[in-house]
């Protein structure tokens, strides 16, 4: 599936003077596949970027386009397949459910689509060190804790495309090099690209392109 | 897991709170359409005349013995009465305009002999089987509802005579013939009992043998109205009242006793089945209002719901479920106690002399299912909304 953003300006950006080679104001494609990272310092645009790539936020100009079909047309039966099939987010804010366990975090996500074994998502647990964080509720984790399991979360479904923003602001290196290994095989295994949004550091990760806001 | 995530932020005190208030409401809403129906129906089937409707004539007063008072009913009169907001209809009562003899005609009981008056009032507004109540020129047997002081004198006779008394259903199966004449003929026709009544003190017959007799055997002069039927409006009985009073009418008093006491109960059980909506709709509000305070608590967990993939339609079920299963359980607590407060109410009711039948009433029932769609489909529409606003 190829996005294509063409002339987007997010009105609370429109003020803002952006570089030539910005992705607001510009057309840029986002071709299937393809592992990009999205480089840009603060207050720049980059969780707009993902909530207005995703559908969650409408107030922009332009139109962005999922294979050629403007997503504003999309109608909530569109944007549920697409949220559980195609496109998977990682949140800036991560948005678990502090009231449920990691586990039951994990199986609401998973339960959609039946993804995974819950002996798997264990798995995934153990790589990222969290084994035995599975009965704990999300809001009793540290961040780097809770960013690991939101990680987990939006792998446990298929995708096209795997929209992350700012996924390792709260990891070490050591964790990051982890997360973003397990990150690069589920995305090879499915086929699928992803965006990841960054501050300036590449996490030691060869992308297919770079893009600036 | 999605009821654990969506119901975890609730005020349970705030919940239990709407759910007596809609019980309460419920209840009183079942209970008020049950009683006021069943004091309607109250009384129906007893007698002749049907419900809220009475036989009034002009009260005799000194200038009517005089003569100068015109003791029947003129065509103005009786268009005057029937324009009143508060009365239905206004009939007259046709009497006879010939001559009626009626005598026993059975082996079994002793012969009896008398000129009798008859009468006949629109089968519209008598509560008999219309199958029974026919008569065409030719039959040889005329159905007839005798005043019950009738069964009253016949039995004084029989007594008088040394042979048993007769019960109302074997007087129905005693043989008594009807002739009707003038100066220029007569004719006999047998004769049926087939029900008695406390509110007309005449023999009824159908209109049929009515017009045959008036039209073959008159005595020439014109027919008066001395008597008229009115059907005034159900718990409206209190002004039927005060315009038979004003207008100088009267009617049997046992007739006025039921049509009031009915009028009453009916009146303040409206009150009741009133305030019972106003208690209703107002729980049902609550109720709606603690289900919008509840998404409102939940938006975070309903906005990441629909972000990692869940289908609005699946979280408004979920609310909906729920409400809907809380308002069942408002309907089963409210019938519950409903049929305990029914098992008193009719305890004291029959103590009071106020015997109404203790079947339940369907549209009480009826009431309940609707208050739980309303409740339903707003609980639903609340949900959607509150849910694709997301969108």
């Amino acid at each position: 599936m190829n996005i294509t953003l063409n002339h987007v300006m997010p009105e609370p950006l429109a003020s803002i003077k952006h570089s030539e080679k910005s992705i607001w104001g510009n057309l840029i494609s986002l071709k299937s596949r393809e592992k990009i990272m999205l480089n840009a310092s603060s207050g720049k645009g980059k969780s707009t970027f993902t909530l207005t790539t995703i559908g969650m936020r409408k107030d922009y100009s332009g139109t962005i386009t999922y294979n050629n079909q403007d997503i504003k047309a999309f109608t909530p039966d569109d944007w549920t397949t697409i949220r559980q099939e195609k496109v998977s987010v990682i949140f800036q804010d991560l948005q678990l459910f502090p009231n449920l366990s990691v586990k039951e975090n994990l199986l609401l996500k998973n339960s959609l689509m039946d993804t995974f074994s819950e002996s798997e998502i264990k798995q995934f647990l153990e790589r990222l060190e969290i084994e035995d964080k599975w009965t704990q509720k999300g809001g009793l984790l540290s961040m780097g804790q809770q960013q690991r399991v939101a990680i987990i979360r939006a792998l446990c479904q298929p995708f096209e495309w795997l929209i992350m923003d700012e996924p390792f602001s709260h990891l070490d290196i050591e964790n990051t090099n982890k997360c973003m290994q397990l990150i690069d095989e589920r995305t090879t295994e499915l086929n699928a690209g992803f965006v990841l949004t960054s501050l300036g550091d590449d996490h030691n990760y060869n992308y297919s392109r770079e893009l600036n806001l | 897991m999605l009821r654990k995530l969506l119901f975890q932020n609730q005020d349970k005190k705030q919940l239990v709170i709407a759910v007596i208030g809609a019980v309460l409401g419920i209840t009183f809403l079942v209970t008020s359409i049950h009683y006021l129906l069943k004091v309607n129906e109250f009384g129906k089937g007893a007698e002749i005349l049907g419900p809220n409707v009475i036989i009034v004539q002009k009260r005799v007063n000194n200038s009517a013995v005089f003569g100068l008072a015109k003791p029947d009913f003129s065509k103005q009169e009786i268009e005057k009465i029937k324009s009143k907001k508060f009365i239905n209809d206004v009939k007259p009562v046709i009497s006879n305009n010939f001559e009626v003899e009626f005598s026993t005609n059975d082996k079994l009981v002793p012969y009896f002999r008398s000129d009798v008056f008859i009468q006949t009032i629109d089968p519209e507004y008598m509560d008999v089987k219309s199958a029974e109540w026919k008569w065409k020129p030719g039959d040889t047997i005329v159905p007839i509802v005798m005043p019950r002081d009738f069964i009253v004198m016949l039995n004084t006779f029989m007594s008088a005579s040394g042979i048993p008394q007769v019960s109302d259903d074997v007087a129905k199966d005693i043989r008594f013939k009807i002739k009707i004449s003038n100066d220029n003929g007569e004719e006999v026709v047998g004769a049926r009992i087939i029900g008695f009544t406390n509110e007309v003190p005449s023999i009824l017959v159908p209109q049929a043998f009515m017009e045959y007799g008036n039209q073959k055997y008159s005595l020439g002069a014109d027919q008066k109205i001395t008597q008229i039927l009115i059907s005034g409006e159900e718990s409206e009985f209190g002004l039927v009242e005060k315009m038979i009073d004003e207008r100088g009418l009267e009617s049997k008093n046992s007739q006025m006793v039921v049509g009031r006491l009915k009028s009453i109960v009916g009146t303040l059980i409206l009150i009741v089945l009133i305030i019972s909506i106003v208690a209703v709709c107002t729980a049902g509000l609550v109720l709606i209002q603690y289900l919008q305070l509840l998404m409102t608590r939940n938006d975070y967990e309903v906005r990441t719901l629909l972000r990692i993939g869940y289908h609005p339609k699946l979280i408004v079920k979920t609310f909906f479920r729920y409400f809907v299963m809380i308002f069942g359980i408002v309907a089963g607590i409210g019938l519950a106690i409903f049929f305990i407060l029914k098992y008193f109410v009719d305890g004291l009711l029959e103590t009071g002399g106020l015997a109404i039948e203790t079947n339940l009433s369907y549209a009480a029932i009826g009431a309940l299912v609707l208050a739980y769609l309303i409740f339903a489909f707003t609980s639903y529409r609340t949900a959607k909304n509150g849910i694709y606003k997301e969108y």
